[in-house]
C-alpha cells in the first residue's frame, strides 16, 4: 500500500512539475512582453516607462478603474507577474503559489468576461501591445485557468496524500 | 486499497491531462491567429500624406508627435475618446504644436449608418468644416444611430451656405434604406458615385495594413518609430504617454 500511495503520489509531482513549470514561463512572457521597449527602442529606464504607460492605456481601455488605480496596476502588474513566475518555477510553498495564480487568473478572466459582454473593443494588454481582446482570448485565458485550478487541486491532493496516516490505520493494515 | 491508489492514479492523470490538453488548444488557437497577423503587420513606415488627410487634420504637420486615430462615427468608444480625450488635446497639445492629429475613417460593417456618417463628414472635410461635422455626429450619436437621421445634425453643426456646398458633394452619395455600403473599391471601378468613398476607402487599406481589428485605434508616430493602442485612453493617461515620449 505505501507503495501505491507513493506511486500516486509521485505521478501528481510530476503533473504539478510541469504544470507550475508551464506556468511559470508564461508569466516570465507576460511581464517580459509589458516591460520591453516598443517600436524597436533600444533598452533604457525611459524605454521601459514608455512600455508600462502603453500598458497603462490598455489598463485604462477596461473603463474599470480610475486613473490613480490604473497607474497603480500598470506599474505593479508586471513585476507581480515576474515574481509569480519565477515563484512558480522555484517551487518554494507550491501550494500558496499555485492558490495565488488561479486567484490571479481569475480575476483576469472576470474582468475579461465582463469587457466581452460590455462589447468594449479594445486590446487584452495581456502579451503586451497589439492583441485583441475576442473570443480567442478569453479561450486562451480559459484555458490557463483551468490549468492553474488543476494545479491547486493537485498540490493540495499531494499535501493531503503525504499526511501521516490515522492510529486505527496501521492496525487494519495488520489483519 | 489497490483500486483505491488506480483510482488516484487515474484521477490524477485524468485532471492533469484535461488541463494540458485544455492550455494547448487554448495557446495554440491566439498563437496561430498572431502568426497569421504578423505577416500584415506594417514596418513603421510613414503614411503617405493625401488632401483628405489634410483636411481631416488639426494641427500642425510638423509636430514631433503625429497621432492618427481610426474611428467609426458609431462606435460609443469612439465618442468617448472623442469627447473626452481629444477636445481637450486638441486645445492643449495640438494647439501648442506637440501634436498632429489625423482622423482615419475605419467605419466598421456592424454599424449600419457609420459609412454615411463618415461620407458627410468627409463631405464636410472638402469644404473646411470637418471638426464641426465631427462634433455633431458624435454630440448626436445616440439618435442619428437608432435611424439614421444624421442629416439634420449635420445641418444643425453648420451654416446654411455651408451645408448647401456640403450637401451638394453628398449628391450621388444616398445609401440604400438599409444603409447598405458600397462593396469595397466599387465606386471607384465603376467611375462614378460618391466622391467621397475614395478616401474612406484610401483610411480603410491604411487601417487594415496595421492591422487595426477594432475602433478606436490609435497610432503614434514619434521619431519614425510606430505605437499603437485599442480602446479609450483618458487625456491625463495620454498626456503622460506623450510628455514620456517627448523625452526620449
Amino acid at each position: 500500500m505505501t507503495i501505491l500511495v507513493s506511486s500516486n503520489n509521485n505521478q501528481r509531482k510530476y503533473w504539478l512539475l510541469a504544470g507550475r513549470i508551464a506556468l511559470g514561463i508564461i508569466f516570465l512572457v507576460a511581464a517580459y512582453a509589458k516591460v520591453k521597449p516598443q517600436a524597436g527602442m533600444p533598452w533604457s529606464a525611459g524605454a521601459i516607462k514608455t512600455s508600462l504607460l502603453m500598458f497603462a492605456m490598455q489598463v485604462d481601455s477596461y473603463q474599470l478603474l480610475s486613473s490613480g488605480a490604473v497607474a497603480f496596476v500598470a506599474q505593479t502588474l508586471p513585476f507581480v507577474e515576474l515574481i509569480l513566475g519565477i515563484w512558480l518555477i522555484t517551487g518554494i510553498f507550491v501550494r500558496g503559489s499555485t492558490l495565488i495564480t488561479s486567484l490571479l487568473l481569475g480575476g483576469f478572466f472576470a474582468v475579461m468576461v465582463r469587457t466581452y459582454a460590455l462589447a468594449l473593443e479594445i486590446n487584452c494588454g495581456c502579451f503586451g501591445p497589439g492583441e485583441h481582446l475576442g473570443v480567442k482570448t478569453l479561450m486562451r485565458d480559459g484555458a490557463l485557468l483551468s490549468l492553474s485550478i488543476a494545479m491547486t487541486v493537485l498540490a493540495f491532493m499531494r499535501k493531503r496524500a503525504s499526511r501521516p496516516l490515522p492510529e486505527a490505520q496501521p492496525a487494519l493494515e495488520a489483519r | 486499497m489497490r483500486n483505491a491508489g488506480r483510482s488516484g492514479d487515474r484521477q490524477t492523470g485524468i485532471l492533469a491531462a484535461a488541463a494540458m490538453a485544455i492550455l494547448c488548444v487554448g495557446l495554440m488557437a491566439p498563437l496561430a491567429l498572431r502568426a497569421q497577423t504578423a505577416a500584415h503587420h506594417d514596418t513603421g513606415k510613414s503614411v503617405p500624406a493625401t488632401d483628405e488627410m489634410a483636411s481631416k487634420s488639426f494641427g500642425s504637420k510638423s509636430a514631433p508627435i503625429t497621432m492618427e486615430v481610426f474611428s467609426d462615427f458609431e462606435c460609443p468608444s469612439c465618442r468617448m475618446l472623442y469627447e473626452q480625450t481629444l477636445r481637450p488635446m486638441i486645445q492643449d497639445y495640438v494647439a501648442s504644436g506637440k501634436v498632429y492629429l489625423v482622423h482615419r475613417d475605419f467605419p466598421l460593417p456592424m454599424h449600419k449608418y457609420s459609412y454615411e456618417a463618415a461620407r458627410w463628414a468627409d463631405a464636410a472635410a472638402k469644404t473646411g468644416h470637418y471638426a464641426d461635422v465631427e462634433q455633431a455626429l458624435f454630440d448626436n450619436q445616440a439618435a442619428w444611430s437608432a435611424d439614421g437621421s444624421m442629416q439634420k445634425y449635420v445641418q444643425g453643426g453648420l451654416s446654411e451656405a455651408d451645408f448647401r456646398k456640403v450637401a451638394k458633394l453628398m449628391e450621388g452619395c444616398e445609401l440604400s434604406a438599409a444603409g447598405v455600403k458600397p462593396a469595397s473599391g466599387s465606386t471607384a471601378q465603376a467611375g462614378h458615385g460618391c466622391a467621397m468613398d475614395a478616401s474612406i476607402e484610401h483610411d480603410l487599406a491604411l487601417g487594415k495594413a496595421i492591422p487595426v481589428e477594432a475602433t478606436p485605434t490609435l497610432r503614434f508616430t514619434y521619431k519614425g518609430r510606430p505605437y499603437n493602442t485599442q480602446g479609450f485612453v483618458s487625456w491625463q493617461l495620454l498626456k503622460q504617454f506623450f510628455d514620456q515620449l517627448l523625452t526620449q
